[in-house]
């Protein structure tokens, strides 16, 4: 189905989905049966004390709706997503709540998504004026965008005879980055066909010119210390040289492959790229579906890449 | 005490009223009552000894076969036996590991008991017990939600019975409406009801009447029938005769009537009528237990009789039968007719010579010292009246009144004349009536119940108030004699005691009237009265007019509800109130107080102080920002606080004059 349809058939459960959703518990399944139990015997018998009991049954379900729904009814939430969630990989998942007015007890808030709505936090209490934050530990299967529409606030309150949920409708993306991987084997040359190609590679590592000397501290490589000038003035002192020319690496990747082959080859790059700005090379990467990202160094620069991967292949049917 | 053992201590205590609902109808087996109440006892004590269910299991499982094994033996009644296993059920899961499932359990089993205890019993103590129970469980429910729900500290416990409080009453007008709306519609399969009292019918009213026996009487206060009085007397308490049967034949020991059964009829017409008659709308409650009607001295038409059975009203005939006795033809548990009695005793006169000698028939083996007894006792007077009333006056002052019975005697007349000198109400009827008949006085015994205690526009008459008389037939006229001392011919109570018997009763009869006898004609009426009362129809004059008992009972849950809301928020401020009051005790022995003693612009500047500044923010928000302390704060900030105050050196300032108000 294209986007534009898949639009379209969101928009048209979203139309005839119920305001609120009923799940009876398993003791509230056992209730409704003694209620039916009762209303029988009631009329079997007309005994009017079995009518008195089955009145205050089916009251106590009217009024379970009645209180369940001053819980979930005024709920505020916004969604507080994760920085940088892996792929297979526990992240938190969590969710800022808050009343302006009342309290609401016994609240579950959960996604509404065929992936992450297995994750659901619980608060006993939310009392009104305050925002209150809960969180769930989930997992995505897979890298990639994840399009969030709704969250559901759900509470068993006051009797536990019944969930009620109530999807709040919140647009949102979760973009999950590729999973972690162990580094592939450094390649053995610059065209190693793992995608990577190494176009510079000036000088040695810890070669450059000598920028000052300073105190040696404790922990620091005694390698580094000079001894001469350290045996003139007393005391340790270490070189500090100029920063080393940096490797420049350009990482390639086919995002036109199959998906199953182009998570894995992601998941290497990822691996790839973090291992490499971790010794200090600028790191960029190119895709044969055009995406880019210019070599850099730092952690921006891997998070710009670990993005990059985690769209690859899902610009036309995000999820 | 903790949430958690609030809840549970909340669940037991609703288990134990659904219990009660069901043993008030003294159905279920003793045995039973035992083991629940010291499982009630242990489980509220907090303690759970049936960890490993795995035993207790097997051995409720052996009892409940045997239970249905004694119904298959017809020893056991299938509902009581039905009751029985829920009880055993609910007390193995309350002294189980409390889980939320063993919590569902118990609720469940409760509820089952709660339904026992409708089919078994009918007493007001029901609705009693049906009001704690729904009050206890919601509670407790409630706190058992969101014990499960987890997620953050545990609310304040005020704060969750405010909505918990408000479901309560919620439920019970839901309950309410339900009942007084919703058709009674009954497919009439398996009717059953219970009885409005305990136990079986156990009336003072006997068929017969023996002297001797050996044992106590009992007063039994239960409530045996009920009479509308039209002229209505309007005393509180009435001196009245009900009269049941009439004895003329003694042979010594016994009593017995001598007259012949007539044929059944609708209407029973016992003399002429006379302009003045006193009309009475009776009712004859399961626990009267006999088939003789009742009516005021002295009845002369029975009639409109209607035997009520569970799901119907049907029309009974009734028959006369011995001495002006009119008893109903078929067993009925619950009877209603109107009785209509004349104020001259006239029609209570013999109508022939072979009655009147046999109320002048003396047992052949009369102790000869009665006879000369009966001249002692009368000497002085003139007339057979004056004698009549000496000898009544003789026996209520010469002769002491008990409950106790003589035991196995062989002349229980001589017995009580000349050993024990003293009896009972029978006792002292048939000593009168064999004085009188020694002096030529044609007399009988009457039995039936004296008094009568008016509640709800009606009266009431005991099983206690059963009473033995006399009628004596005096120059034309019929007297009423009672030789009993007057403070002991009826069993009313007095005191607060009484009042509250009273008031109970009344209730009692409210309960009966309006909600187990309700039905589709109630509904058809209350239809009609809500026409009557929009104007737009005419109702008709027999139509109960709506009275003021449904708003009572709204006020009561109104009340309830408020008083609920008030503890609530009380719970929720106590925290926050205590917190302000040692504060304030801190500052004030540090004369650290502000202005006119308050909390506020408390001198506690300095850095060091910081604790107490948070201590009296937090209160300021707690008590009036509503933002609650949560669990353990408030004692964490008076420890900081008293520490704040310990370690400063600062020398205290003039102590402020007393506060007369707080912050």
């Amino acid at each position: 189905m294209t986007p534009r349809g898949e639009r379209l058939l969101r928009a048209w459960r979203r139309f005839w989905r119920p305001p609120r959703r009923l799940r009876t518990t398993p003791a509230g399944r056992t209730y409704l049966v003694l209620t039916f139990g009762v209303g029988l015997g009631a009329l079997n018998t007309g005994n009017n004390l079995l009518y008195l009991l089955l009145g205050l049954q089916l009251s106590i379900v009217v009024v379970s709706g009645i209180l369940s729904e001053r819980c979930v009814r005024r709920v505020q939430v916004r969604r507080l997503l994760p920085a940088a969630p892996r792929a297979r990989s526990p992240f938190r998942l969590a969710w800022g709540l808050r009343l302006e007015k009342g309290q609401a007890f016994a609240l579950t808030v959960a996604e509404v998504h065929p992936v992450l709505g297995a994750a659901a936090a619980h608060l006993a209490w939310l009392p009104s004026g305050e925002e209150v934050v809960v969180h769930a530990v989930t997992t995505a299967p897979r890298r990639g965008p994840l399009e969030l529409h709704a969250i559901r606030i759900s509470t068993s309150f006051p009797f536990g005879l019944f969930v009620k949920s109530r999807d709040l409708d919140v647009p949102g993306e979760l973009l999950v980055l590729p999973g972690r991987v162990p580094p592939p084997p450094e390649p053995p040359s610059s065209s190693s066909g793992l995608g990577l190609e190494q176009r510079s590679l000036r000088g040695l590592d810890g070669g450059g010119d000598l920028a000052q000397l300073r105190e040696l501290r404790e922990g620091e490589d005694a390698r580094r210390i000079h001894w001469r000038k350290s045996a003139q003035l007393g005391t340790l002192l270490r070189v500090e040289r100029d920063a080393q020319p940096q490797p420049r690496i350009v990482l390639q990747l086919d995002d036109r492959a199959p998906a199953e082959s182009l998570d894995g080859a992601c998941e290497e790059l990822a691996a790839r790229a973090e291992l490499l700005l971790a010794r200090g090379a600028e790191v960029g990467l190119e895709s044969t579906g055009g995406l880019r990202v210019r070599p850099g160094t730092g952690a921006f620069q891997s998070q710009a890449i670990l993005r990059v991967l985690a769209r690859a292949g899902h610009e036309e049917a995000p999820r | 005490m903790s949430p958690e053992r609030l809840r549970l201590v909340l669940r037991d205590l609703a288990a134990g009223s659904a219990f009660g609902a069901m043993a008030i109808s003294a159905q279920v087996p003793l045995w039973t009552v035992a083991l629940f109440a010291v499982a009630l006892v242990v489980a509220v004590a907090g303690r759970r000894p049936l960890a490993d269910g795995r035993l207790s299991a097997v051995a409720l499982l052996v009892a409940v076969v045997i239970l249905y094994a004694a119904v298959m033996v017809e020893q056991l009644d299938l509902v009581v036996a039905a009751c029985t296993t829920a009880s055993l059920l609910t007390a193995q899961r309350m002294l189980s590991r409390p889980t939320a499932r063993t919590t569902d359990q118990v609720h469940l089993a409760s509820l089952l008991m709660i339904a026992g205890g409708a089919v078994l019993s009918a007493d007001l103590l029901f609705a009693l017990c049906l009001f704690l129970y729904a009050v206890l469980a919601v509670l407790s429910q409630g706190l058992s939600v969101l014990a499960e729900a987890g997620g953050g500290p545990f609310p304040p416990v005020g704060r969750v019975l405010r909505p918990l409080a408000a479901g309560v009453t919620l439920s019970m007008a839901g309950a309410l409406a339900f009942f007084v709306l919703f058709p009674r519609l009954s497919w009439n399969v398996a009717a059953r009801r219970g009885g409005p009292s305990l136990g079986a019918a156990t009336t003072g009213f006997a068929d017969g009447l023996r002297l001797g026996g050996t044992g106590l009487l009992k007063s039994n206060p239960r409530v045996v029938f009920r009479a509308r009085i039209d002229p209505d007397p309007g005393s509180e308490q009435l001196d009245a005769y009900w009269v049941g049967r009439r004895f003329d034949v003694f042979d010594g020991v016994q009593w017995s009537a001598s007259g012949r059964p007539g044929a059944p009829a609708r209407q029973v017409v016992l003399g002429s009528a006379e302009p003045n008659l006193v009309r009475q709308e009776i009712d004859l409650l399961p626990a009267y237990g006999s088939r003789t009607l009742v009516a005021l001295d002295a009845p002369v038409i029975f009639g409109d009789a209607e035997s009520h059975q569970a799901t119907f009203s049907v029309r009974t005939e009734l028959v006369p039968s011995g001495d002006r006795e009119v008893r109903l033809v078929g067993p009925s548990e619950h009877l209603t007719y109107r009785a209509f009695s004349a104020t001259d005793r006239a029609v209570l006169r013999a109508t022939g010579d072979g009655e009147r000698a046999r109320r002048l028939q003396l047992p052949a083996r009369l102790d000869p010292r009665i006879p000369a007894l009966a001249s002692t006792l009368s000497e002085g007077a003139v007339g057979d009246r004056a004698v009549a009333r000496q000898l009544e006056r003789a026996l209520q002052s010469g002769y002491a009144y008990t409950l106790e019975l003589p035991g196995r005697v062989k002349d229980p007349l001589a017995d009580f004349f000349f050993d024990r000198r003293a009896g009972h109400c029978e006792d002292f009827a048939t000593a009168l009536a064999v004085l009188l008949r020694s002096r030529q006085i044609p007399a009988r015994v009457v039995v039936g119940f004296h008094g009568g205690e008016r509640a709800a526009g009606e009266y009431l008459i005991r099983a206690g108030d059963a009473h033995a008389w006399v009628e004596a037939e005096v120059d034309g006229h019929v007297l009423r004699l009672d030789a009993t001392p007057p403070q002991h011919r009826s069993a009313a109570g007095s005191g607060v005691t009484g009042w509250l018997l009273a008031r109970w009763e009344a209730l009692q009869i409210r309960w009966l009237d309006r909600v187990v006898e309700y039905s589709l004609s109630d509904q058809a009426r209350l239809a009609q009265g809500i026409q009557w009362k929009t104007g737009e129809s005419h109702a008709s004059p027999t139509a109960r007019r709506p009275d003021g008992s449904v708003a009572v009972a709204l006020g009561i849950l109104a009340a309830a509800f408020l008083l609920a809301a008030l503890l609530g928020r009380r719970a929720a401020a106590g925290d926050a109130a205590a917190l302000g009051r040692t504060l304030h005790r801190l500052l004030r022995r540090r004369g650290r107080l502000g202005p006119a003693g308050w909390l506020d612009g408390a001198r506690v500047e300095e850095a060091e102080l910081a604790p107490v500044r948070e201590g009296i923010e937090r209160y300021r928000e707690a008590r009036f920002g509503r933002r609650p302390l949560g669990p353990g704060e408030r004692r964490r900030l008076v420890r900081q606080a008293r520490q704040a105050l310990r370690s400063d050196a600062s020398p205290s300032a003039p102590r402020p004059s007393p506060p007369t108000s707080r912050a």
